[in-house]
């Protein structure tokens, strides 16, 4: 039997959600870019990700993380319900070198935690940039909280994507895992459905 | 790659602070319709800066006078790259950052416009910025400026300070504005987005909450620890 836990990765436009997600995943990334269509997108990349990324880790034989990135882009904000639906834990990536993003960055947190309870952290990514914004000061600009960890991301390394994705582990574990039970792993068998609690 | 945007995204006096936190090396360019401005960071400290106007770039200002013309912008768009060789270049600049951004100030009756996006308001609560101070720094503080300083540092609020110092309340928020916009003291979470996190920190997400519908519940600790060996090892 095959079970999944799923974990999303969010953030605005061009902050590094598919690189993120193909840095660390078992699989090559199912990714669905497509060419930017407004001239402000275009000066920055030339490819946006119009549905979702998608991204295993395969934890045993019987258990996979599916790591799930967001469309950056607020036209697509309607599937974020529905990718944000069960996960254990959430990302928000945030591009260190624009601070234009912050603001809809700002929206996305807030939507998130209307959406779902599940606990996050926030990558400062493009730290390998030595001009980008330090943590710290995402951190003040963003208005998290000192509990919520804001920690720096190259989000196209590995190791750093590996040591944020532990860092969201360890804040869910203190966050609200206090029993032994398997009771949010989800069936991914067609046949069954999403919880066993 | 550098770091890009609009100061109604970000103000000079935030870049200064920023470029000292790092602290940052490299060449500042700021752009509006008919002037352009570059300031040279080394180290975080500001070292040279000129504005040019007009297809023929004449210069309209050079060094401090230059950095006190720019912190004037409101909606120029900047770059900011990172270039070492900003080291070898000769201090043209004879005040820091701090001193610079005050003294705009000085020179004009709302500082709260050079922070755009941070309106301080009474229920504003203040903390201390966690930027060591500079040694060099040669900036300096009036008596008021001290005893907002010294209130921030117990996370009160506009209003509290007030009422304990029986400071006017328009003269404290003008003083709080200055005191953010040269980077002594920042905002305090009470900006924070409403995260279920901050409410209820190390507790199990609320079952009855309508947020909690659609949420998956805990995970199990042997799974997490299963994840996080296995995330470990990758
Ligand atoms: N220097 C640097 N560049 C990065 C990093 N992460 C991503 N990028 C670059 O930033 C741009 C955007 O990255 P993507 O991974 O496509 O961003 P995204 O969040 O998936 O973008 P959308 O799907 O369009 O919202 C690309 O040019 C990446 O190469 C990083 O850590 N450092
Ligand atoms: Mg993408």
């Amino acid at each position: 039997m095959k079970h999944m836990l799923k974990i999303v990765v969010t953030g605005s436009f061009a902050a590094g959600k598919t690189q993120f997600i193909r840095s660390i995943s078992d699989i090559d990334v199912v990714d669905t870019d497509f060419k930017t269509t407004t001239n402000e997108e275009r000066g920055l990349k030339s490819e946006t990700t119009v549905a979702l990324d998608f991204g295993t880790i395969v934890i045993t034989p019987s258990l996979k993380l599916y790591l799930f990135g967001t469309p950056g882009q607020v036209r697509f904000d309607y599937m974020w319900e529905e990718l944000a639906t069960g996960c254990i834990g959430y990302v928000v990536l945030v591009d260190s070198c624009r601070p234009a993003y912050f603001a809809e960055t700002q929206h996305l947190m807030h939507r998130f935690t209307e959406i779902t309870p599940a606990p996050f952290v926030v990558a400062a990514n493009k730290q390998d940039d030595p001009a980008a914004l330090p943590p710290m000061y995402v951190r003040r600009r963003l208005g998290i909280p000192a509990e919520i960890p804001v920690l720096p991301c190259v989000a196209s390394e590995r190791s750093s994507v590996k040591l944020v994705l532990i860092s969201l582990l360890k804040h869910i574990t203190s966050y609200g895992a206090t029993s032994d039970a398997e009771d949010n792993v989800v069936d991914d068998a067609p046949s069954s459905h999403a919880s066993s609690a | 790659m550098a770091l890009e945007g609009s100061l109604e995204d970000m103000s000079l006096s935030d870049l200064f602070q920023v470029f000292r936190m790092g602290p940052k090396t490299g060449v500042l360019l700021l752009y509006n319709r008919h002037e352009r401005g570059v300031i040279y960071v080394n180290q975080g400290l500001l070292v040279d800066a000129f504005v040019v106007s007009g297809p023929e770039r004449k210069v309209v200002a050079s060094k401090d006078e230059a950095v006190l013309y720019m912190l004037d912008w409101t909606t120029a768009g900047f770059i900011f790259r990172h270039d070492p060789s900003v080291v070898g270049r000769a201090v043209q600049i004879k005040h820091d950052a701090e001193w610079l951004v005050l003294e705009n100030m000085r020179r004009h009756t709302s500082p709260q416009t050079a922070v755009p996006y941070r309106k301080v308001t009474l229920d504003t609560r203040l903390q201390l910025s966690p930027i060591p101070s500079n040694t060099e720094s040669q900036v300096s503080l009036g008596v008021d400026q001290w005893r907002i300083l010294s209130h921030a540092a117990n996370h009160q609020t506009v209003r509290e300070i007030c009422a304990e110092t029986t400071m006017p309340e328009d003269k404290a928020i003008r003083i709080v504005a200055e005191l953010l916009a040269i980077g002594l003291i920042d905002v305090s979470s009470a900006i924070a987005p409403p995260t279920k996190a901050t409410a209820t920190s190390n507790s199990r997400p609320d079952p009855s909450h309508p947020d909690a519908r659609q949420s998956a519940p805990p995970v199990g600790r042997s799974l997490l620890s299963a994840i996080l060996r296995r995330v470990s090892e990758l």
